[in-house]
């Protein structure tokens, strides 16, 4: 469904990436995990399109999308719930979720797509008519992605939905995507500093080290696989 | 250098044609534009040094022209002092003002100092109401009119303000090729960079404050006598006397002495001769060519006319000169550490309990290490560990709230930025702060005059320091096209450049390519091998497992390990920190490097 190839993104000279080629299947769910810095959330945006400049090729559905700007890339299906959540904090959790279904194959569905949203997360339809600032930061994250869900997106981009929150949240976030993942026909490509909770969720994963794979395979050989500590710590 | 007597001999030109003018021009009228001209381009380089070179704008420039104006004329009033003396009472006065106005105001920062100063010249005003002076005349007199700056030739007017501005320009230059002109630069692109560098940023803003009065007194004082005669507090502390220089200086450009001249000779004589050829028909025409020309120049050149067309020419010049250089290799061998145990060595700086909190959020808690001599000490962690935070409270920038900091056996817990750079500790930052304006050769100068060097010894010493880092055939462009690698080598030399005996390094490494990497590496190894120690901030370990003798692991505010590289990265509470509790769960900690070869 997905396809990088050769991707490389600098930042005035800084590089984020380098030479980075991935495939997403049709229904996989991808993890990428990495150390801080490796170039993660680099790879989310250049894949949503929301940086521009990045050298390589991408394909979504056999389509070349390396030069389509962010709004076209997501009327083909692809949702990006990116880092820190990035909610409308002044706006409502109704008004957050119904801004996701901006795409017109989704505006279509609207009702019956926020229905879906609030039965999967039954605190949102509580809190629905109260400012999203307001709620707390495991309550912002599922806005986040039951705004990534209004989208009806064929492909659903997480970046480290677990960040900033603690412990027993993050255990719940997972169990929400395991949820969605189950509930729903959808791609996902994650990306996530915890690597045993991401890569145990997920079917295959890529290990990220300064801005370049350094490992792929599937989840449970990578979980088996010391070389991964070392892209974290070096040796 | 051929560059420096060209300016002075500009500077010669500009007075040359300036007398040429002045002898050429026969109407009154045209004596009159001349002297405006000179008048607002000795105002405009007055506003130039504190807020061209300094970069500190100031609204309220018209405080010393009004004062050199009233304090001159009352004193030719009251007591038959005459204007010549009196211009230097009203300097005087003027240059204490500036000192009384800049000790609360330059503790502001940013836009607030220029609101601050905002407000004193209506304070003025009202003063000046209050005390009755709402009109002074200038008394004649007929007997000794030269005495009293009452010249009946107006051609003396010219040569008058002529000869205030040739001594602005001239103060200007001096300005610009001191230390103290590099200090202003470095402070207006980056004041927290420059002091850093050792630079006393409140000191020399003064200085500079003060020095931005002295002739803008005097422009007010020849500007009572040469067009107004009769002082009014609208006429010397209006806000059209801040109009016309603001005008002046952003149309010519700031930050440079040309802008003002380039822009009072345009400005002036364009509203002036409009003013009076169709201002009887449409009255006010001077205004709307002054926010003609400023919208204009906003839109097309807004650095002003001068940096435009400077950059027009570099532009040609350095295509010719960029591009093909070969970058240095990393052929040289890594430098040995040396033999010494690092136990052995002695404690250079030593760090007890630091602790520092912002909002409730414990950035650092009760943090404790020390930095040995000539070591390469790491200090690794996850993002948002505090590692700038420590930096910025070992450098000066922070506050810690307990916890103290020595050096060399002596606390230097509070000490300024600046104060603690002098003491051999420099630094350089994450997002790299270069000065854009200044070469590369005068971006590490900044860091040279840390010491007192004059400009010639800091010259020579900072190209020293560019050649140590393979920099130096860079020396004479602006860092603007270099790569991050260059721009992180050239932080390095500014760095190094203060003679520093420990140099805090903020991932010098981040976003570098693998080469670029090693490079980097092999620099801090030859400034380490100069006699430098060196403490390096990094999240990824990769490249500092091979590069630092010692590493120190924080997270979340918190010391969490200590020891040799191999050590370090094989704790427990380490890989918990990098990879969480359910990876060390499945994995444990390694016994041998071994374990983890492939």
């Amino acid at each position: 469904m997905l396809k990088i190839s050769g991707l490389s993104v600098s930042y005035g000279g800084l590089h984020a990436l380098e030479d980075v080629s991935l495939e997403v299947a049709e229904g996989e769910f991808v993890t990428i995990v990495g150390p801080n810095g490796a170039g993660k959330t680099t790879l989310m945006k250049a894949v949503s399109g929301s940086i521009r400049g990045a050298t390589g090729r991408l394909e979504f559905r056999g389509r070349d999308m390396t030069s389509l700007p962010a709004h076209q890339r997501a009327a083909l299906g692809i949702a990006h719930v990116p880092e820190g959540r990035r909610i409308f904090s002044s706006l409502t959790v109704l008004e957050n979720l119904e801004l996701g279904s901006y795409r017109r194959a989704a505006r279509a569905k609207r009702a019956e797509g926020l229905e879906a949203v609030l039965a999967l997360f039954p605190v949102l339809r509580e809190r629905r008519q109260q400012l999203a600032g307001s709620l707390s930061g495991g309550e912002q994250q599922m806005v986040a992605l039951g705004r990534g869900l209004m989208a009806q997106p064929d492909l659903l981009l997480l970046d480290e939905p677990s960040q900033g929150l603690g412990p027993r949240v993050v255990e719940q976030t997972f169990e929400t995507i395991d949820r969605i993942r189950k509930s729903r026909r959808l791609t996902i490509l994650l990306v996530e500093q915890r690597v045993v909770e991401a890569l145990e969720l997920c079917d295959r994963g890529y290990v990220l080290e300064t801005g370049r794979v350094a490992l792929e395979g599937a989840h449970d050989a990578l979980l088996a696989d010391p070389r991964v500590q070392r892209a974290y710590l070096g040796v | 250098m051929a560059s420096r007597s060209r300016e002075w001999l500009a500077i010669a030109a500009v007075v040359a044609v300036g007398l040429v003018l002045s002898f050429a021009v026969t109407e009154r009228y045209h004596h009159r534009v001349l002297t405006l001209v000179f008048l607002w381009a000795t105002m405009g380089l007055a506003w130039n040094i504190i807020s061209g070179y300094a970069g500190q704008i100031s609204f309220g420039h018209q405080a010393f022209f009004g004062i050199g104006a009233y304090v001159t004329v009352l004193l030719a009033a009251k007591l038959k002092i005459t204007p010549w003396l009196g211009m230097l009472g009203g300097v005087g006065v003027a240059v204490l003002a500036a000192v009384l106005i800049g000790t609360p105001t330059f503790r502001l920062a940013g836009i607030y100092f220029g609101l601050a100063t905002l407000a004193y010249p209506l304070i003025f005003r009202i003063v000046m109401d209050y005390l009755g002076y709402q009109e002074v005349a200038i008394p004649m007199m007929r007997e000794q009119p030269g005495l009293f700056m009452q010249f009946s030739e107006p051609r003396y007017f010219d040569l008058l303000a002529l000869g205030i501005l040739a001594a602005t320009l001239v103060l200007s230059r001096i300005i610009e090729t001191s230390r103290l002109g590099y200090s202003l630069r470095a402070i207006k692109e980056n004041e927290q960079a420059a002091e850093a560098m050792g630079v006393d940023s409140f000191r020399c803003k003064m200085i500079a404050y003060m020095l931005s009065a002295a002739p803008a007194a005097v422009a007010g004082a020849v500007y009572a006598h040469a067009i107004l005669f009769v002082v009014t507090p609208e006429a010397v502390f209006g806000v059209l006397v801040i109009v016309q220089t603001l005008t002046v200086c952003l149309v010519g450009g700031a930050g440079t002495l040309w802008g003002p001249i380039i822009g009072a000779a345009i400005m002036i004589p364009v509203s002036e001769i409009l003013d009076t050829t169709v201002g009887d028909r449409l009255p006010g025409i001077q205004g709307v060519v002054y926010g003609a020309a400023l919208m204009a120049v906003m839109m097309y050149a807004p650095e002003g006319l001068y940096w435009r067309v400077r950059s027009m020419i570099l532009a040609r010049t350095r295509r010719s000169v960029g591009a093909a250089r070969p970058a240095p290799t990393a052929a040289e061998v890594h430098a040995t550490t040396p033999a010494v145990p690092a136990g052995a060595r002695s404690v250079l700086m030593d760090v007890r309990g630091i602790s520092k909190s912002f909002l409730g959020l414990q950035a650092l808690s009760d943090v404790s290490f020390d930095v040995r001599e000539g070591e390469i000490l790491g200090i690794i962690g996850p993002n948002g560990a505090g590692k700038t935070t420590l930096f910025n409270v070992l450098n000066g920038f922070l506050l810690a709230e307990h916890g103290e900091v020595h050096w060399l056996g002596k606390s230097i817990t509070g000490l300024q930025p600046h104060v603690i750079c002098r003491l051999g500790i420099g630094r350089t930052f994450q997002v790299m702060r270069l000065f854009p304006h200044l070469t590369v050769l005068e971006n590490v100068m900044v860091g040279a005059f840390a010491h007192g060097a004059s400009p010639d010894r800091a010259r020579v010493s900072s190209l020293a320091a560019l050649d140590l880092v393979g920099l130096a055939d860079r020396a004479d462009v602006v860092p603007t096209g270099l790569t991050t690698l260059e721009l992180r080598l050239m932080e390095l030399a500014r760095c190094l450049a203060t003679r520093p005996r420990l140099i805090l390094l903020d991932e010098p490494l981040a976003g570098l390519s693998t080469d670029g990497v090693e490079l980097m590496a092999l620099m801090i190894r030859r400034a380490r091998a100069a006699g430098v120690t060196v403490a390096i901030i990094e999240h990824t370990i990769h490249a500092l497992v091979r590069l630092a003798d010692r590493l120190v692991v924080l997270d979340q505010g918190r010391r969490l390990a200590e020891g040799l590289p191999g050590e370090v990265t094989r704790t427990p509470a380490v890989i918990e920190a990098y990879l969480g509790t359910r990876w060390l769960a499945r994995h444990g900690a390694p016994q041998h490097a071994e374990d983890l070869r492939p």
